[in-house]
């Protein structure tokens, strides 16, 4: 059954979905908003590990909706939860731990910058970092940001301060510090999104430590489901209908997207109709329901003429170590580090670009310092292994009791991920899930490149780690991706045959289908890239505004 | 995460996941254990084959913390529907190498013949069913060792303390004592 029209249909609510939302709500338009998970409130958000981790709360389950993944086109497909964001109002910004960092200016020009890279299909943006600013500037505030931005050779321009000061940190942090100092790198403090005060109503962090991969029970936590959203319906304009799956964006015989089909909360298949239809459902299942919405003019998928969406899929390039201090040994002549403070908010940029051109490609990354995260089911099943290496019995409890008197201190890299020909993501047709929509399949083929410079970067981070003289720095990756972070899979640029989205992220071959999760990005940073999305959706949002309202003043 | 990809592995076989009669079985009960997924018989082998993943030492083990009761119970939630079939034909195949090897059943050999048989699936093919079953047998023990007790497990906050969670001096704060984990499961988001 068809409902009535609306102005605007948006397909997720979460960094790219709810600015739209938020925008054209403030700016008069009747939007709707299908999300298709739950709409939680702040007292579902539970300190409960196996509510929260270790069932469907966030993702969905791996025989209900899977992704297939496999590390390249020989291997067969595994079904798995990878590259699955959270399925509920807000999206990825609920279970975010908030890295808040932006781009810098040569992360919009890499291919000029750096030069041409076999067997990567690296291009510039069609936009310039000083397009963007302006939209970075006014997300932080939309959100809710706090940090301190501090002068070092990769710090990208600002117009001033962050919206709100650092949140407290761990004493870990001055120790890093004082051993980034001591090597001629800087010790950054690490932008959140989450509020060190009172901000526009909602109360502060209360430095529960259940942070990353939980949802926000104070609200202060930036994720949309705790601003822009509430703000985005406040409006009056804008109805978020939880519990909606899109199964496909549908064409009018001239080829304008013209409605949404969804399955309801009952089941039921409903559809949509807007004037302008904006998909931001994850680069991975935004490509999924544009190459599941074929129809006579568009046989290989929405928008996809060019038969690039999909491709240049790119996720995050991943490296991690722990050191571990025991407090049985150390805690005497280091009292600090029994203080239970959560946030060590410390991260070194100083090899976003590498300081030379001897591995080829001189695009390094972000170290970015936390504790552990404390989840007690999630440490132990990683303390008891797997496979035939795993322990059990007595074995294991040594273990666990070891565990209880470590403090762990880690480091995570965020690095270039390439696009390559061979990272993409397809349907596979013969494997549906539960709602019959066929699932995302992705291929992922890293670009050797990356993982030299992620080894690099790992390598650097255990310099630091090593001068604050732990009892031992285990390395755990240098060659892993981090999922939750996708992007490329529609990308923007100025040429039609070369690229899914125009610079408005309008997709070329449909002049009212906007794409404003990660997807249009056509390289990812080396950053997480919550913010840069969010400010995106700003940006889009500012000219679909305009667009449509000098359309309506031209008479139609 | 949830329990993994492995958990994906689905038997062909569909004869042990009949649904469960009882639709309430996490409702919270004192001290009755009758078990809701598992026979007598098959519960006596989950007690022993936890006792083992997880032994009482100079600290509490999988016994002292009720870890039988949390998977026995978990078992029966929708969620894990697909498992539940998983893990009975691993107790199953626990109990027959324990008659094949020794004559006996599980629950009644010696903690190193135990130790012996765990260790066989523990190293088998990686994509066997021995050894997903160990796999599911560890992870299920250390949900219900070191979940929010009101699944059942983890009783009088054993595991917590074992690992310094939820203790004193540390952040990482539990939900109160009144908490009902089952009835979130069932019921978080949903909002009328």
């Amino acid at each position: 059954m068809s409902l009535p029209e609306v102005d605007i249909c948006i397909i997720g609510s979460g960094a790219g979905g709810a600015p739209m939302a938020l925008e054209l709500g403030r700016a008069g338009f009747k939007v709707v908003v299908l999300e298709k998970g739950p709409h939680y409130r702040p007292q579902d958000f539970i300190h409960d590990e196996i509510l929260n981790s270790r069932r469907n709360f966030f993702m969905p389950l791996p025989w209900e909706e899977p992704h297939l993944i496999r590390r390249n086109a020989k291997e067969r497909y595994e079904r798995s939860t990878a590259a699955w964001t959270a399925n509920c109002v807000g999206g990825g910004t609920v279970h975010m731990s908030g890295f808040f960092y932006r781009l810098k200016p040569v992360d919009f020009r890499l291919r000029s910058t750096l030069g041409a890279v076999p067997g990567s299909t690296v291009v510039d943006w069609p936009i310039s970092y000083e397009e963007l600013a302006p939209f970075y500037d006014k997300a932080e505030v939309e959100l809710g940001v706090s940090g301190q931005a501090v002068p070092h050779p990769f710090a990208e321009p600002r117009s001033g301060p962050y919206p709100l000061p650092a949140l407290d940190v761990h004493p870990v942090a001055g120790e890093i510090d004082k051993a980034c100092a001591a090597m001629g790198w800087h010790s950054l403090p690490t932008a959140r999104g989450i509020i060190s005060r009172p901000y526009k109503g909602r109360a502060p962090c209360a430095y529960c430590a259940l942070c990353g991969s939980y949802g926000c029970e104070m609200g202060a936590k930036s994720g949309t489901n705790a601003n822009l959203i509430p703000a985005a319906i406040a409006t009056g304009n804008v109805q978020v209908r939880p519990g909606c799956m899109a199964r496909t964006v549908e064409v009018d015989r001239k080829g304008r997207a013209r409605s949404v089909v969804y399955v309801d909360p009952d089941g039921v298949t409903q559809e949509q109709p807007a004037k302008v239809i904006v998909v931001s459902c994850t680069a991975v299942e935004s490509a999924r329901l544009l190459l599941n919405s074929t129809s006579s003019r568009f046989s290989q998928g929405l928008a996809n003429g060019s038969g690039l969406v999909g491709k240049n899929l790119i996720f995050s390039s991943f490296g991690e170590s722990q050191a571990t201090f025991r407090l049985s040994k150390q805690a005497d002549k280091r009292p600090w580090l029994k203080d239970p403070g959560p946030f060590v908010n410390r991260s070194i940029q100083d090899f976003y670009l590498m300081p030379d051109t001897r591995f080829g490609f001189r695009k390094g990354g972000t170290l970015g310092f936390m504790w552990t995260h404390p989840n007690p089911i999630h440490a132990a099943t990683g303390l008891a292994g797997s496979g035939a290496s795993a322990v059990f019995g007595k074995e294991l409890k040594d273990r666990m009791r070891a565990y209880r008197d470590s403090r762990i201190l880690q480091f995570e890299v965020y690095a270039e991920y390439l696009p390559t020909p061979g990272s993409y993501v397809g349907v596979e047709q013969g494997v549906k899930d539960h709602f019959g929509i066929p699932v995302a399949a992705i291929t992922v083929e890293r670009h050797p490149l990356d993982l030299v410079a992620t080894r690099f970067l790992v390598d650097r981070g255990e310099e630091v780690l090593l001068r604050l003289e732990p009892d031992e720095v285990k390395r755990t990756n240098t060659t892993g991706e981090t999922t939750i972070l996708q992007h490329g899979t529609c990308r923007f640029g100025d040429d039609a045959a070369t690229s899914v989205l125009d610079k408005h992220c309008r997709a070329h071959e449909v002049p009212n289908l906007y794409v404003v999760d990660g997807s249009f990005m056509p390289t990812g940073g080396s950053v997480p890239s919550t913010l840069t999305i969010a400010a995106n959706s700003f940006r889009v949002a500012d000219h679909l505004v305009r667009s449509l309202k000098s359309g309506a003043r031209a008479g139609g | 995460m949830l329990l993994g990809p492995v958990a994906c592995k689905r038997s062909s076989d569909d004869s042990s996941k009949a649904p469960p009669k009882d639709p309430g079985p996490l409702a919270r009960e004192s001290g009755g254990k009758t078990p809701r997924t598992f026979s007598a018989f098959e519960y006596a082998v989950v007690v022993a084959a936890t006792e083992r993943i997880l032994p009482r030492d100079e600290d509490p083990g999988a016994t002292d913390a009720d870890v039988a009761v949390y998977i026995d119970r978990i078992l029966q939630t929708p969620e894990m529907e697909p498992i539940r079939g998983d893990f009975l034909e691993g107790v199953a195949a626990l109990e027959r190498r324990a008659q094949r090897m020794f004559q006996k059943g599980f629950a009644t050999l010696t903690p190193a013949q135990q130790d012996e048989l765990l260790t066989l699936f523990k190293d088998s093919p990686g994509k066997s069913g021995e050894a997903h079953f160990f796999e599911l047998l560890t992870v299920l023990s250390l949900e219900g060792f070191l979940g929010d007790p009101s699944y059942g497990g983890n009783k009088g906050r054993v595991g917590w303390r074992l690992v310094g969670f939820d203790t004193v001096g540390t952040v990482a704060m539990a939900p109160p004592d009144d908490y009902d984990g089952p009835k979130c499961l069932r019921e978080c988001g949903v909002h009328k």
